[in-house]
């Protein structure tokens, strides 16, 4: 399978399109890139090789429609596709469909997709590979003593939990042994309520848990190896909005312990390419198998700050047959951070926002990365997924990385949508968030009862519009003598820190 | 020189701006600010010894506003009507609109129920998104125009109230 790939059709949108078109550009392979209606002036249509038209708006009949897809990759003669993440990434059918047409995917079989993808096959598979799994029963029961059995064998304390379950309703955690009979009863109960089914199981209750996932890559060399943990504990709704790297939580011989287990997941399930084990980490230091994700990560960009690696780059070198061999040594320097920036309202229920982007002005600076899909001009849409950007800093220690990224976000100017650019700085302005007290309710505890201190600037939002008001009434000649002097890291040239590539 | 008059969540707050040589400088209320460019659309203000760095732009009579991360927007006061499709923004208590075009996932009440301020109404999707809408007023629902399932814009009321008298 040792064949060096030309073209690669980026079946997918907006930030992460352009930043494989910029591995693409790195690697000298051309690179065409897929435009809906809702994308006509997009970013990623505009600086790819080559841009094919898929079709409307709605994802089912554009970036989802395996079939247009395939055509486009055989018209514009690409012999390899990258999905990205989201849309088809972990469909094992647009594997299937590749290898079909003789086109290279860019990620794992299908074979594993499919085993991955299926929570109940994989976590069979990983319990005999030896992998720690939240200990509990399968399914649900009828006789009190095998939840006595699963609860005791598990460790207390427990969660009682709804099959059908969702939103907290039929959840009950016991401490204590002779509450369970009470505690099984009020859930049935109340899942018979909320779901119209009151078959309830039980497993471990994890006391504070920590988001720990490790990044993968396998060639098909039979080198599987890992790049280190990111911890994704600050969770909105289970969705990740601040990564970082290293965790507080690792000490390095849980690092070793994890890192290899992952390697053995990725091994177990016959895995390719780059990947993501996540794991639960709980307070003393146990850790659960949760699922392998078989794609590239929105958060990868702080593992390739402090690993000086390019991801996307092994993507590519590991689908056309080279060796990861190079990766073996890989060391972790400092700290990294990512914060997503979404077109949402972080003052308002994060609400989606949509409109025109009037103002974009990215921050830049050593150590300063924006994985970005929106520009100026660029149309924010109700059609997708809102995310527009994506703001990474790397520094020396975690307190400069955290100082540096609330700056940066500061630095970040986008205007005309909304983001949540203040809720972030106010999580990483918490003195619990400062102390590394991550958990996954961190959110829930510490984020629900925010101070508004919006009044106390009332003067200096009046004055900001007044000189927007007379800088246009006098013609703007006088900022434009301004904008054209370069701030000092534009004259450093356009390479960044982290920006490194690591052949 | 303008003199300048902005509303600023239901406060009124003048600015009184003059034009130097090399900066913008405001008086607005007690305060005085000079705003010095950097680059487009963008200045940097000190406060009380902080450095804020603020961008604004103006856009169809609205000024957007990020100042260190806080985001405002003021109606410009020389515009003439404000745009916007959100009812709830413009003070019509009891009429409840979608934040923006999307779909009605659930409804929340029913006709004749009894409504409290920051009550959940409805629930509608956007961009893959679960929104809640909230009543802004006390009262009871007059009227719901949609269903469950239906595709709603931000133009037309979902949900109309009998508003409780103050």
């Amino acid at each position: 399978m040792s064949k060096k790939i030309q073209k690669i059709l980026i079946a997918n949108r907006s930030e992460i399109a352009v930043r494989v078109i910029n591995a693409c550009q790195a690697m000298g392979i051309k690179s065409v890139a897929l435009y809906s209606d809702a994308d006509k002036n997009s970013k990623h249509k505009m600086i790819a090789d080559e841009a094919v038209y898929i079709g409307e708006a709605a994802p089912q009949k554009s970036y989802l429609d395996i079939e247009k897809i395939i055509s486009a990759a055989k018209e514009t003669n690409a012999d390899a596709i990258h999905p990205g993440y989201g849309f088809l990434a972990e469909n094992p059918q647009l594997a299937i469909r590749c290898a079909e047409e003789n086109i290279i995917f860019i990620g794992p079989s299908a074979d594993a997709i499919n085993l991955l993808g299926n929570k109940v096959e994989s976590r069979i598979k990983m319990e005999d590979a030896g992998i720690p799994l939240i200990p509990g029963m399968k399914k649900s029961e009828t006789d009190l003593d095998i939840y006595k059995k699963a609860a005791d064998e598990a460790g207390y304390p427990v969660m009682v939990k709804a099959a059908a379950g969702g939103g907290g309703k039929g959840m009950r955690v016991v401490h204590k042994a002779k509450d369970l009979k009470d505690a099984v009863s009020a859930a049935k109960r109340e899942a018979k309520n909320a779901f119209n089914n009151d078959s309830v199981y039980l497993e471990k209750y994890i006391v504070n848990p920590r988001h720990i996932e490790f990044q993968i890559l396998a060639d098909t060399h039979g080198n599987t190896i890992h790049l280190f943990e990111r911890e994704c504990s600050i969770q909105r709704r289970h969705q990740k909005i601040i990564e970082e790297t290293p965790s507080v939580a690792m000490t390095d011989e849980l690092r070793i312990r994890m890192g290899a287990d992952a390697v053995r997941v990725a091994q177990a399930a016959g895995y390719v390419n780059a990947g993501t084990v996540e794991f639960l980490l709980d307070e003393s230091g146990h850790y659960y198998f949760l699922e392998m994700n078989t794609r590239i990560q929105v958060e990868h960009p702080i593992t390739e700050m402090v690993t000086s690696t390019d991801l996307v780059i092994e993507q590519i070198r590991i689908a056309q047959g080279e060796s990861i061999e190079h990766l073996k040594n890989i060391q972790q320097s400092g700290h990294a951070i990512e914060c997503r920036i979404y077109a949402e309202d972080g003052e308002n229920n994060f609400m989606p926002s949509i409109g025109e982007i009037l103002h974009y002005k990215e921050p830049s600076g050593p150590g300063i990365r924006v994985d970005s899909g929106v520009q100026k001009g660029t149309e924010v849409t109700i059609d997708y997924d809102p995310i527009m950007a994506k703001l990474i800093v790397h520094a020396p220690s975690r307190e400069i990385a955290i100082s540096k990224m609330i700056l940066a976000l500061h630095q970040f100017k986008i205007l005309g949508v909304k983001t949540s650019k203040k809720y972030m700085v106010d999580i990483l302005s918490h003195p619990e968030f400062l102390k590394g007290n991550t958990f996954t309710d961190f959110i829930e505890k510490y984020m629900s009862e925010r101070e508004d201190f919006s009044e106390n600037f009332k003067e200096l939002v009046a004055a900001s519009a007044a000189v927007c008001y007379a800088n246009a009434v006098h013609g703007n000649s006088h900022a434009h003598t301004q904008e054209t002097a370069p701030s000092p890291w534009h004259l450093l040239g356009a390479i960044q820190i982290g920006d490194s590539i690591h052949a | 020189m303008h003199n300048l008059e902005f509303d600023f969540k239901g406060e009124s707050v003048s600015a009184e701006v003059e034009k130097s040589q090399t900066a913008f400088r405001v008086k607005s209320g007690e305060k005085e600010f000079v705003f010095e460019p950097n680059g487009e659309n963008q200045y940097y203000v000190n406060v009380n010894g902080t450095k804020y760095l603020a961008a604004v732009v103006s856009h169809k009579g609205k000024y957007f506003i990020d100042i260190d991360s806080m985001l405002f927007e003021l109606s410009d006061p020389q515009a003439d009507a404000v745009v916007g499709g959100s009812g709830g923004q413009t003070g019509e208590k009891d009429k409840i609109f979608a934040p923006m075009p999307g779909k009605i996932v659930k409804l929340l009440v029913a006709v004749g129920d009894e409504i409290k301020e920051k009550q959940a109404m409805v629930i509608v999707e956007a961009m893959k998104m679960e929104n809640q809408v909230n009543s802004l007023a006390n009262g009871k629902v007059k009227a719901i125009h949609f269903g469950e399932g239906d595709q709603v814009d931000t133009e037309n009321p979902i949900i109309e109230l009998e508003l409780d008298e103050e």
